[in-house]
């Protein structure tokens, strides 16, 4: 590799490791956030006490779901890094580290697909899922 | 600013760091304190810094709650129904209330990290102001959602 070569650009020395790259990811989600959260703030507004019917309308329109999914994806992209970094500021030992940084990651994951799958089907207008729920 | 040649060396002032403050240490030399709390002189950026991370860990349980409203929607009617009751109750508005606070709280900290990120706003008075206007504003910005939530009807108590 020639990492010898990038050590230093003009005189800076060039992250190691990944630091450079997580920096970056983590302005990177929080700038598109930003309207994004203007966004859901507005929705969360009209969605507030409204009813079933009304909030299923909602999701029938593919730039409310649409946002939606990607307001979605990109939090959680961002609670990944931001909880990796508290993770890595607080537990010390390198097993116990690896292991919850592997949960939290797992637990996003699971959690975007779940969520981006919901959305799909509520944007399609699919049918109530079967079971009661709590009932 | 300082024209000290060796990385590490104490600032020819020796009573004030790069940052203006006394931090002058028991053997005698100028250094930045490591931030622990408990010696830690309490500043607004500080506490603007932890309320970040604080409400960012605390925006995690939103998330949750998001899934859960999704599925509750997924799931038909009657599941939504029983969604919106507990949601609705004195404590699930006040859940949703503390964690409006915490979005517009890491919004407006979120907005206040990228100015610094910028390499602006980084001098003492301009990074005082910057925490507090990101504290302040978050606040109002989510005591205003409610009012206007209750004011136009949609929730009430």
């Amino acid at each position: 590799m020639s990492r010898a070569a990038k050590t230093f650009i003009k005189g800076v020395k060039v992250s190691e490791r990944h630091g450079a790259g997580e920096w970056t990811a983590e302005r990177a989600s929080s700038l598109i956030l930003v309207p994004l959260t203007l966004w859901g703030l507005w929705s969360g507004f009209t969605l507030s006490g409204a009813g079933y019917d009304a909030v299923l309308d909602w999701f029938r329109s593919p730039v409310n779901a649409g946002l939606l999914a990607v307001t979605l994806l990109v939090s959680l992209w961002h609670m990944q890094m931001g909880l990796k970094v508290i993770v890595d500021d607080y537990i010390h030992k390198p097993g116990s580290r690896s292991a919850i940084l592997g949960l939290i990651g797992l637990f996003c994951i699971l959690l975007a697909a779940a969520g981006v799958f919901l959305i799909v089907r509520l944007a399609l207008g699919s049918a109530p899922m079967p079971a009661g729920f709590g009932i | 600013m300082s024209t000290s040649t060796l990385p590490g060396a104490a600032p020819t002032d020796s009573t004030v760091d790069l940052s203006g403050r006394p931090v002058v240490q028991p053997n005698g030399r100028v250094r930045p304190l490591s931030p622990h709390l408990q010696v830690w002189r309490w500043h607004v950026t500080m506490a603007a810094s932890i309320l970040n991370r604080l409400t960012g860990a605390a925006l995690s349980v939103g998330a949750v709650l998001i899934f859960v409203w999704l599925m509750a929607l997924a799931f038909g009617p009657d599941a939504y129904a029983i969604f919106t009751d507990w949601m609705g109750s004195p404590l699930g508005l006040l859940i949703w209330f503390g964690l409006t606070v915490a979005l517009c709280l890491h919004f407006a900290g979120g907005v206040r990290h990228l100015i610094w990120d910028s390499a602006r706003g980084l001098s003492i008075k301009v990074a005082d102001a910057l925490s507090w206007a990101s504290i302040i504003g978050g606040v109002l910005i989510a005591v205003g959602f409610w009012v206007l939530l209750f004011a136009s009807g949609r929730v009430a108590l």
